[in-house]
């Protein structure tokens, strides 16, 4: 097995044995570092042997010994005595036979997202633990030295060692508060995936993860409509993903995606979860976005016109729960097709700049506006802001493509 | 665990040195939440007003004694309890229920030591 073969084994794993050692051992950092451990272990084990059969199977009883050892050493400490509870005082001998990793990740994605836990750090650790992905990794994603990631995550699991929080899933009264923590959690992870349009990069897996995540928490949480608008949202997003991308490895913009080439089973699946989230609560922010999802996801062909007058109402009462620089934004791309070009580009130049010029997307609109106003020199300034910022390859490719497309002015 | 709730309010609300009416309406609060605690109150207290505190303060070894609270603020300690609690939830969820007479914080700190 190469070694990036054997790298995606412990991404896939992670989640999985972390939150089975972590429920287990009622320890994060414990969780954390046995399972490092157990990697390096099979490093060393796998190419001087074989790759055992249940690779995951393997990486959690290592880990789950290293732990007992490494507990066993201490207890002769007798300050630990009094943390080690009975639950994995009997057990060692179970071990052996134990083939089947309990499926903890719930469990650890509340322990991640406790209202206890800083907001930065709740996104950043539920990816480190439950997902796999390394401190380097979100440290990108959170536009921060990986020193300063490291010292959030390690901040943020001795608060939930030294604050007591527990490792039990909260009981259901305390559910909807800490929900919200949760389906941010989950949407920051998946968004992660989403960037990825070809599921190529190391984020490939977080889509599935999210998927199986999603349904779990709409079937512990039935009544909630948000976790099902997220399940529904999360499968709209994922339907589409083989028509994101052309076969130069262009990104394709939304309206120009063949609807025949989205995946139906999952389209339905997600309207399941949408009719159920709109029954809770028809109005729910998370509800509305999952609508406007639909409705992309309702076209049948390319040749059927696009869903825009549907998609800026859409946006228009999205608006109404939520005013921010970014729903205002989206909302302009349905402006620009409903009222033109022209209207949408006076609203996009009185938006606050502040916040959104830091934000590629902002560009990219501004300058397909330009562009279409005939603005060459503009449009061509705007381009390159956007490429300035965008880091996908598929999407600095489509960038370049359209900034090619700009026409000189005719003198 | 044991975890500590410390009370933080603006202590203006009771009067001059704690001793206005309110203080009558809080005690009765705080008597009533303590029996509905019952074990799970391992101690704690009110304390009298931040003009009757002292501070020490050692800087490189040397004490200096200092009229008034640690720190001026707008809400001060008034008052904490040491409870026992399974776990931070179970603490989140009594220092909900600790009584302030209109707003205020309730810090939550484990308790160092063999909980």
């Amino acid at each position: 097995m190469s070694g990036a073969a054997l790298e995606r084994v412990f991404r896939e794993a992670s989640g999985r044995i972390v939150g089975a050692l972590a429920a287990r051992f009622r320890n994060l950092a414990l969780a954390e570092d046995v399972f490092s451990e157990a990697c390096a272990r099979a490093l060393e084990d796998w190419s001087a042997k074989s790759v055992p059969t249940d690779p995951a199977a393997w990486l959690y009883q290592v880990a789950a010994r290293a732990a007992l050892d490494g507990l066993r050493r201490r207890r002769t400490h007798a300050r630990f005595e009094c943390q080690l509870s009975a639950d994995f005082d009997t057990d060692p001998a179970d071990l052996d036979d134990e083939a089947v990793i309990p499926d903890e990740r719930l469990r650890l994605i509340f322990i991640c997202c406790h209202p206890a836990v800083g907001v930065d750090a709740r996104a950043a650790l539920t990816l480190r633990l439950v997902c796999g992905l390394s401190t380097l990794e979100i440290a990108r994603a959170f536009l921060v030295s990986e020193a300063t990631m490291a010292q959030r995550l390690t901040r943020a699991k001795s608060k939930i060692a030294d604050a007591g929080v527990p490792f039990e899933l909260p009981a259901p009264r305390f559910w909807p508060e800490r929900l919200d923590a949760v389906l941010a959690t989950i949407e920051i992870a998946y968004g992660k995936a989403h960037e990825d349009a070809a599921a190529s990069g190391p984020h490939a897996h977080f889509a599935a993860e999210m998927l199986e995540l999603t349904s779990t928490l709409v079937h512990l949480i039935p009544d909630e409509a948000e976790p099902a608008a997220v399940a529904a949202m999360v499968r709209l997003a994922e339907a589409r993903r083989p028509a994101r991308i052309d076969s130069r490895g262009l990104m394709v913009p939304l309206s120009e995606q063949d609807p025949q080439r989205w995946q139906r089973p999952l389209i339905d699946e997600a309207i399941g979860y949408l009719n159920r989230a709109s029954a809770l609560r028809p109005d729910a922010v998370r509800v509305i976005q999952a609508k406007i999802h639909a409705a992309w996801c309702s076209r049948r062909t390319l040749q059927s016109p696009p869903p825009w007058p549907q998609v800026m109402s859409l946006y228009d009462s999205l608006l109404t729960r939520r005013d921010d620089p970014i729903v205002r934004l989206n909302r302009l791309v349905a402006v620009a097709e409903v009222h033109g070009i022209e209207a949408a580009l006076s609203e996009l130049e009185s938006l606050d700049g502040g916040l959104l010029r830091h934000f590629a997307p902002y560009h990219a609109v501004r300058a397909d506006l330009l562009r279409r106003l005939g603005r060459a020199a503009d449009a061509r300034c705007a381009y390159d802001e956007a490429l300035l910022r965008t880091s996908t390859h598929a999407e600095r490719k489509w960038l370049t493509r359209q900034r090619g497309l700009v026409l000189e002015p005719q003198s | 665990m044991q975890y500590a709730l410390l009370i933080y309010e603006d202590e203006t609300l009771y009067g001059p040195g704690k001793k206005g009416p309110a203080i009558q309406d809080i005690v009765s609060r705080h008597m009533a939440f303590n029996r509905e605690l019952g074990a799970k109150r391992v101690g704690g207290s009110g304390l009298a007003a931040t003009s009757s505190a002292t501070t020490i303060r050692t800087t490189r070894g040397k004490h200096s004694v200092h009229d008034g609270p640690f720190a001026e603020a707008k809400e001060q300690l008034g008052g904490f309890y040491l409870i026992e609690a399974k776990d931070l939830d179970e603490a989140i969820a009594i220092a909900k229920q600790v009584p302030v007479l209109q707003d205020g914080s309730i810090e939550i700190r484990p308790v160092l030591g063999p909980g």
